[in-house]
């Protein structure tokens, strides 16, 4: 039988990886009804171990070939009072029993003896719904010295004490020993005393060997994972039916294990980002995959998404379908990771990104596993392309329908900036009415002088008046006297000239003199005057007179030509 | 030799994308005859950002219309009308859209309505002719010493006119300049320039309106519906600003 066995566990010494769903079909038994009364109820109690030190633990352990439910268990045991009762444990398995179930439920109380003796807890009767049920006595020696005895427990080895909350907790369960070396097995297992949630799809089965005492033994081990549903400190045991036959409730135990503390912190409010539901450990998203990119609006586009990593996986929510004008977004059921969006208009680009987040205990940090917007191409509803206008008084329809493209690009322009709103253009545009008014005031002017030729004249005498000063200037530098004599006469009837108005070369120097006031005449300007047509016109005379030192009138003769530049 | 190949196959390069760049509005013909109107829609709207032409206008607000986005497509004819009113298939195709979005033209001034029977350039060479119609007839005669005469004095009140006729259209293509359409179906008109803002009204993809103020992103406008704003990348004006 334990070769058999041990063929079916045994297998190259790697753990059996057992299906969630098979596990939860294993461990998650549904309680049949009790389908009448059994053939025949009956009642095992025992110590164990039966014998034990003073101050030492035992289990008293009561069960019954009948339901849990149909039981009146009584509230207290009739026990001598050297022995301490705790609290009750209780449990039921079902076991295939043909085309029944049989039932087997199991009482299990710890008890501490405070004195040494023989101790009996006597018979007694319990109401099973349909018989009344005999309990039979147990007998527990207790002796002075440790016997090395120790109650069947289950071994629970936990992953950590400290841990956040929502945070998975991996948890071992490991059967005691058997003393005749069989592989038992552990079933129907219940976590007691703290707020968890025992994750059975999680639960897998495995086989290897395990320390007991410092002797390694092969057994079958259950590793599950429970999430902490509550902050603070919570303590737990587990129960569970022990066996070497699955199919056969002899030498099926009913163990719990000793009770464990584990601190659990709530998770930090500061820094959560958007889109987190709970999911606590280390997660790693997939590239979303879209069945498609080209939609009409109205059609469904399938998001499958998916994350791997380590955490609660298997329970964690999902992320929330967020709200958008654009699309409709309808999350898949539960498990399937799924979006179906809709796109509700055609100006949709992209699916809208769906926000989600987790929490990393182990950097005690939120982090993004945010599904990303995905470009997609929207084709709005068609719009007809030909319609009937009725129009008003007419009972026939006139048929409007969309033009036909153009084949070549025609009228064109650099941009659609109005030209109106180009300074430039404008500017262009005025540009040559400036050359019509300029040649229109020339042309005025030019009139003008037409009409005022003593204006033209006076310029002309002003602008010889001030070479021939120029050039007397000359011979001034030069000490030439006879070109200051001639430019100085010269300069003196280019500026009469005007004056008559007569030529220039015609003026002698009773015009020039005509031109000041009967006291200049007769004063210095007038000698001045004289003395310089004199010394001119002495150039032509057959005898020249004595030479003057004209150069020492060089101020008197600027001082005429200014005053007869004045008068111009 | 190995750069000569090289320096050929980079002109050869340059060559095709230059060909290529330049032939969208002949891709996007394509594209339409294929049936492929949103290819064919991008194409002629990269036609009309490398040169405003009037087919491409045209054929950019068909194709938009059969990928049924009514706001673009009256915004493409409109601007197509307004770059060559002579041609009147820009004018069908409007009519026929807003038979079928039952939407309404712009309410035009009358000098508004005068600036849409030509060009928008054309109204500024007639008005510069009158102008220099009206200078050259008062001018040259007195330069050339003619002496006045009727055909002068028509000269100049027949260019006086062109110019004043031409300057109510010239005001009315600029104030056309701030006429604009709702791009996008359903879009909020807003009270405030805020992204919270409450909603006045929801306007019609192809919807007119008339722009009188921009703050940021938005537009403030004036629809039959009332004064308020508008997100801008949901409303886009005639001339671009």
């Amino acid at each position: 039988m334990l070769f058999f066995l041990a063929q079916s566990f045994l297998r190259a010494q790697t753990p059996p990886q057992i299906s969630p769903a098979v596990a939860a079909q294993m461990i998650m038994q549904p309680q049949p009804p009790a389908s009448g009364p059994p053939v025949e109820i009956s009642a095992t109690a025992e110590f164990d171990p039966p014998v034990v030190g003073i101050g030492g633990k035992t289990f008293y352990r009561v069960t019954v070939n009948a339901t849990q439910g149909s039981i009146r268990w009584p509230d207290t045991v009739s026990a001598p009072p050297e022995l301490r009762f705790g609290n009750d444990v209780r449990g039921q398995l079902s076991l295939p029993d043909g085309i029944k179930v049989q039932p087997l439920t199991s009482f299990l109380y710890e008890v501490t003896p405070t004195a040494t003796g023989h101790f009996t807890v006597p018979e007694f009767l319990v109401d099973s719904g349909w018989l009344p049920v005999t309990i039979p006595a147990a007998s527990l020696d207790v002796v002075t010295t440790n016997t090395g005895l120790v109650p069947s427990k289950i071994l629970m080895e936990i992953s950590a004490t400290n841990l956040f909350f929502g945070e998975p907790l991996r948890i071992r369960l490991v059967p005691p020993p058997d003393p005749a070396n069989r592989m038992l097995f552990i079933r129907d297992m219940q976590f007691n005393g703290g707020a968890l949630l025992a994750d059975r799809l999680s639960t897998r089965f495995g086989t290897g060997p395990v320390d007991f005492g410092g002797q390694l033994k092969q057994v079958l081990t259950i590793e599950t994972v429970v999430t902490p549903l509550t902050a603070g400190t919570i303590t737990f045991s587990v129960q569970a039916f022990v066996g070497f036959n699955q199919a056969d409730s002899a030498g099926c135990k009913f163990l719990v294990s000793d009770a464990t503390n584990i601190f659990v912190r709530p998770l930090p409010t500061e820094n959560e980002l958007p889109g987190f539901t709970g999911a606590v450990g280390k997660f790693l998203a997939d590239v979303p995959k879209f069945s498609t990119n080209q939609v009409h609006v109205g059609e469904p586009i399938k998001l499958k998404y998916n994350f791997h990593g380590e955490g609660n996986l298997t329970r964690y929510v999902p992320p929330e379908a967020p709200l958008s004008h654009e699309w409709q977004v309808i999350a898949g059921n539960v498990g399937e990771n799924t979006f179906t969006l809709i796109p509700l208009t055609d100006e949709a680009t992209s699916t809208p990104a769906i926000p989600f987040a987790a929490f990393d205990p182990a950097t005690g940090n939120y982090y993004d596993l945010t599904i990303p917007a995905f470009p997609v191409t929207v084709t709005g509803d068609a719009l007809p392309t030909q319609i009937s206008d009725w129009s008003s008084g007419d009972t026939n329809s006139v048929t409007l329908q969309l033009g036909t493209l153009a084949k070549l690009p025609g009228r064109s322009a650099p941009d659609l900036q109005p030209p109106q709103m180009r300074a430039g253009l404008v500017l262009a545009q005025i540009l040559p009415v400036f050359a019509f008014f300029i040649l229109w005031r020339r042309d005025e002017h030019k009139r003008f002088l037409e009409a005022n030729p003593e204006i033209v004249r006076r310029r002309r005498a002003k602008r010889d008046l001030r070479r021939e000063i120029n050039m007397w200037r000359q011979a001034v530098t030069q000490g030439d006297a006879d070109k200051f004599v001639v430019h100085a006469a010269a300069a003196m009837r280019v500026a009469v000239a005007p004056h008559f108005p007569a030529d220039a070369r015609a003026m002698v120097c009773s015009d020039v003199l005509s031109q000041f006031e009967d006291a200049e005449r007769n004063g210095k300007t007038g000698e001045t005057v004289r003395i310089i047509f004199k010394a001119a016109d002495a150039r032509f005379a057959d005898s020249k007179p004595p030479a003057a030192d004209f150069m020492a009138m060089k101020s008197d003769v600027e001082r005429v030509l200014q005053k007869l530049g004045e008068k111009l | 030799m190995k750069k000569i190949i090289l320096f050929a196959a980079l002109l050869l390069a340059v060559n095709f994308c230059c060909a290529s760049s330049g032939n969208f509005f002949e891709d996007g013909l394509a594209a339409a005859d294929a049936g492929s109107f949103s290819d064919a829609a991008d194409d002629f709207g990269k036609a009309v950002k490398q040169d405003v032409s009037y087919g491409a206008l045209l054929n950019l607000g068909i194709s938009e219309w059969q990928c049924g986005h009514a706001g673009p497509a009256i915004l493409a004819w409109e601007r197509a009308q307004w770059l060559d009113p002579l041609d009147s298939r820009a004018a069908q195709n409007l009519r026929f859209a807003r038979e079928t979005a039952q939407l309404d033209a712009p309410e035009l001034r009358w000098y508004e309505k005068t600036s849409a029977w030509l060009p928008p350039d054309y109204w500024i060479w007639i008005s510069g002719a009158g102008l220099w119609l009206m200078a050259g007839a008062f001018v040259l005669p007195r330069l050339l010493r003619r002496k006045k005469s009727g055909a002068q004095q028509f000269l100049i009140a027949l260019g006086f006119c062109l110019f004043v006729f031409s300057a109510a259209a010239n005001y009315g293509a600029a104030s056309r300049a701030g006429i604009g359409f709702v791009l996008k179906k359903n879009t909020p008109l807003l009270l405030t320039p805020t992204s919270g803002a409450e909603v006045i009204s929801t306007l019609n993809a192809g919807e007119p309106a008339r722009v009188q103020r921009v703050f940021g992103n938005y537009f403030l406008i004036r629809t039959e519906f009332g004064l308020g704003w508008i997100e801008r990348g949901r409303f886009d004006l005639i001339n671009p600003r």
